[in-house]
């Protein structure tokens, strides 16, 4: 059995566009849950998405719970060994609170892509698989949003191309979910129910494609 | 001392996102040598990469997506095998590099075109250019920009170079590689196109190892049949080009010379389609001097190595070589022969091979 970790925020979580925190997509069509479908058995799919997450930073509003660099040691311990970790983050990272810009988003995926590799919780103490997911971005209008988000937009077309080159240049795999999925109308940052499920079903194909024996 | 773990992120190759090929200089060894695995077989995976490598799973994901973002790999459906995981093949993509070869041979200089994966886009044959002896090389020049016009224009950045197959006494009797590098020189000065310069026969060995039906093959003789016969020895995927210029006047000369006696004709023999009348007699008269003169060579070298494998290349038809590798394994039970299988031209797919190696392989 393999196991792979899915570490995210609300898009992995599942929250429906336009709803609340505790609207959610059944784990069937949450992009987990298709791929855990699309690989079949043999693979232990945990999901780990938190609404608000962000990379590296307390949030000083959400709370400090928020900041994904101090969960994902735990977390990472509970559910060694892992054979890969998925991370998808960086949207939270573009809230006006923070003002950073996407290189600085990108900055943040490093420490924790270092840290996964400090703490080789893989099989035998192996450094496990990593995966960077690059969110799609967001759309112009975010509806209630607008203020919290403000000047993200743009950057979170940036977000791509600054996590490919971090991934590149700390050699880990790297998928840009934007090729596959876009955020839905309803509130402009969250994705739907169609795109949860081409995301699942092309991040399975990227997962089989690395080679397992 | 800053954490260097945090200085700005400094990634292999994705700083360069032109969409045409990426300069030779920032082309990685590691690079080099996945493209050098893709060459030498038709199809793999980034797990065979990663085996035959040594490199991680994680830098092979690495240098196989830039490869795709560059065009030169394309990435297969995934295949579902009997147990275990799904594998996805990785092959070159043909678009992803073009390539121009010319072979001057006894009579007439061959153009071809090819793609990344050998297939002959393009083939003409004309007569030599003339050589001005010393310099100015201007028919060749010539010669090679007309091939580079046969790319479209959107695919001419995807043109990895033009290799250039001479034959030894092209050189007139001065050094060959002092000769070959002043030749380059000129051709890349005034056409601003990499050129590279190699011994025709070695030219031929390459792209029959490349493309051809030793692509699978480490170890084997290779023969050239053309006007004279030449042989060059391979091991361990390297040819040995040696500094002999031994070659056998038992080739498609000699059996010219055996025609003409009797008043035939003998155009056909030149010819790249590949078919030749019925000569009748002359044809097991002629073979037969030049199978004793393989098989000698083939007994000189087995003092040294054990050879089981022949490869017989010529733009001779393809029945005319089958036959001789059968006589060949007749008199020579302990190898086996067969016909090389680049129609028309193999020195000149073999000279179009080379940008592709240098370009693209590890050395």
């Amino acid at each position: 059995m393999r196991t792979i970790l899915c570490y995210g925020d609300s898009n992995t979580h599942g929250q429906i566009p336009g709803g609340t925190p505790l609207d959610r997509y059944t784990f069937e069509r949450r992009w987990p849950g298709v791929l855990a479908r699309e690989l079949g058995t043999g693979w232990h799919i945990i999901e780990e998405g938190l609404s608000g997450r962000t990379t590296v930073r307390d949030d000083p509003i959400e709370g400090a719970m928020k900041n994904g660099r101090t969960y994902l040691r735990p977390c990472l311990m509970s559910h060694t060994p892992l054979d890969l970790v998925i991370i998808m983050l960086g949207t939270n990272d573009l809230k006006a609170r923070f003002n950073q810009p996407a290189s600085e988003v990108a900055m943040g995926l490093g420490c924790l892509i270092h840290d996964i590799k400090e703490l080789a919780l893989g099989p035998s103490c192996t450094v496990p698989e990593i995966m960077i997911v690059s969110p799609p971005p967001m759309l112009d209008d975010v509806k209630d949003w607008q203020n919290i988000f403000k000047g993200a937009q743009q950057k979170s077309h940036e977000l791509a191309l600054q996590f490919e080159i971090m991934a590149d240049s700390l050699e880990v795999h790297f998928f840009d979910a934007g090729t596959v999925s876009t955020c839905d109308r309803l509130d402009g940052f969250h994705i739907n129910g169609e795109a949860h499920e081409n995301l699942g079903v092309a991040l399975a194909r990227e997962v089989e494609a690395i080679g397992w024996k | 001392m800053p954490d260097m773990r945090f200085a700005p992120p400094n990634p292999l190759r994705i700083a360069d996102r032109s969409s045409g090929l990426n300069a030779v200089s920032v082309r990685s060894h590691n690079e080099r040598l996945v493209l050098s695995l893709l060459l030498q077989k038709s199809a793999t995976t980034r797990l065979e990469i990663g085996e035959q490598t040594g490199l991680s799973a994680q830098t092979v994901s690495v240098l196989v997506r830039s490869l795709e973002q560059e065009g030169l790999v394309a990435k297969g459906e995934a295949q579902k095998g009997r147990v275990g995981p799904p594998t996805v093949p990785l092959t070159l993509n043909p678009e992803g590099a073009f390539s121009i070869g010319i072979s001057v041979g006894n009579r007439h200089t061959d153009i071809v075109l090819i793609d990344f994966v050998g297939k002959i886009r393009f083939h003409k044959t004309l007569p030599n250019p003339q050589l001005a002896h010393g310099s100015n090389h201007s028919d060749f020049l010539e010669t090679i920009a007309r091939a580079v016009k046969l790319l479209p224009d959107a695919e001419r950045d995807r043109l990895a170079g033009v290799g250039l197959a001479l034959p030894r006494h092209l050189s007139g009797g001065m050094d060959d590689e002092a000769y070959f590098e002043a030749l380059q020189a000129e051709i890349e000065e005034q056409l601003g196109i990499a050129v590279f310069v190699q011994n025709d026969i070695t030219a031929a060995a390459s792209g029959e190892s490349m493309f051809g039906a030793a692509k699978t093959q480490s170890d084997y003789m290779f023969f050239y049949l053309g006007a004279n016969l030449h042989g060059r020895l391979i091991l361990n995927h390297q040819i040995y080009n040696g500094n002999s210029t031994v070659s056998f006047d038992v080739g498609i000369s000699a059996l010219e010379r055996k025609l003409i006696r009797q008043g035939k004709e003998v155009e056909a023999l030149w010819d790249r389609v590949g078919v030749w009348p019925d000569y009748g007699e002359v044809i097991s008269e002629w073979k037969e001097p030049l199978i004793d003169q393989m098989n000698d060579s083939l007994n000189a070298i087995s003092q040294f190595v054990e050879i089981e494998t022949v490869f017989l290349s010529s733009y001779a038809p393809e029945r005319v070589c089958q036959e001789i590798c059968r006589k060949l394994e007749a008199a020579n039970p302990n190898i086996r022969a067969s016909a090389g299988n680049i129609a028309g031209s193999p020195k000149a797919v073999g000279a179009a091979s080379l940008p592709f190696s240098s370009r693209f392989m590890v050395s």
